[in-house]
């Protein structure tokens, strides 16, 4: 086995240093609930996973689409008249989510991908 | 009866460990092979039930590890047999040596940052928004909403910055995350030489004097699990 020189002892116990401590403990809760339980294989969970997965999509891309078209018509390449329908399209896709996620039950923190470094899709 | 398997290291020691329990209450021990030692201690059921009991114990135990040297840990609810942890030790030992390497000496510190809510004006929508057709009211108040956004990012980059610049002559290494959507805007870990953790510790009050609009929550000392990756699972030996 390696020889290595002894590391400084430390105490045991972690400590924790905060002013704050109900509103640390609130979030930490609050993400620690959000987060999904053991799979469930039945039928009904399994359909309800798929809507889900299919609505992060469509949800990723749309928001997407939105950031595109608010950075054309800040850029100016757009129209009056091709900002009014682009807006329209997205305010109907907008509406339509909303209808979807109804159908299936799910809320905006459902489909809150965590895109790691770029961070949540919500 | 599988193993629960808590930390590996090439420096920790029986005596180290006399008297702590684990999972279960059963005492932790030293499992070597390859010219590492791990701690485990066994345990019967799988999957691990997530108990406040059951974390308490392998905090516990990887905290007494920690006491006199760094070990690398494992995730909670790591079990596996003898026969898969000598053979992911040994097929691994060159690996584990040089994370071993990398985090001697150090631990873990935590450091999340949470903004003072403060009720900000919300952004005054431009002269013609009310007169706007609705297709560009729409867009209009996306970009309202974009600005705000990317504000956020920007000021919560900035406060990663800016505890990056004030912490890096003590961390020799850092892990953080930023989230402006969130509470807590950056998290982040640093690893830590012991013999400087009195002085890390003293920088953080200084500080928390220094920002008063802002939230701090610091913990540790920790071991390493920023800084490891002492994943047994992905070798298959669960």
């Amino acid at each position: 086995m390696a020889q290595h020189s002894p590391e400084a002892p430390i105490p045991v116990e972690p400590e924790i240093e905060t002013a704050h401590a109900a509103e640390f403990a609130g979030e930490l809760r609050r993400v620690a609930d959000a987060l999904p339980e053991r799979i469930n294989v039945d039928a009904r969970s399994v359909e309800q996973g798929l809507a889900k997965l299919v609505l992060t999509l469509i949800e990723l891309v749309r928001r997407l689409l939105e950031k595109q078209a608010v950075r054309r018509m800040e850029g100016g390449g757009l129209t009056p008249k091709q900002v009014e329908e682009l807006g329209l399209a997205l305010m109907k896709l907008e509406e339509k989510m909303r209808e979807l996620k109804g159908q299936f039950g799910l809320e905006d923190e459902d489909l809150n991908l965590d895109l790691g470094p770029i961070g949540k899709l919500i | 009866m599988s193993l629960y398997v808590y930390c590996l290291g090439d420096g920790l020691t029986e005596a180290a460990l006399a008297g702590v329990r684990g999972l279960n209450d059963e005492p932790a021990r030293l499992f070597g092979h390859a010219g590492l030692v791990a701690v485990v201690s066994p345990f019967g059921e799988a999957p691990v039930p997530v108990t406040r009991a059951h974390l308490l114990a392998h905090n516990r135990v990887n905290a007494q590890a920690l006491a006199s040297a760094t070990p690398l840990p494992f995730r909670f609810g790591t079990l596996t047999t003898e026969e898969r942890l000598a053979s992911y030790m040994g097929a691994r030992a060159a690996g584990l040596r040089a994370a071993l390497a990398r985090v001697r000496d150090c631990v873990e510190m935590s450091v999340k940052l949470m903004r003072e809510t403060t009720a900000e004006a919300p952004a005054a929508p431009p002269a013609d928004a009310g007169t706007a057709p609705a297709g560009t009211a729409f867009l209009l108040a996306k970009r309202r909403e974009l600005l705000g956004e990317e504000r956020e990012r920007r000021r919560a980059e900035e406060l990663a910055a800016w505890l990056e610049r004030r912490t890096s002559d003590l961390a020799r290494e850092s892990e953080v995350r930023v989230r402006p959507s969130e509470s807590i805007v950056v998290r982040a870990a640093h690893l830590v030489v012991r013999a400087r953790l009195a002085d890390y510790r003293e920088r953080l009050r200084a500080l928390r004097a220094e920002r008063p609009d802002l939230r701090f929550l610091n913990s540790g000392p920790w071991p390493p699990y920023s800084f490891a990756d002492a994943d047994v699972t992905a070798s298959g030996c669960e």
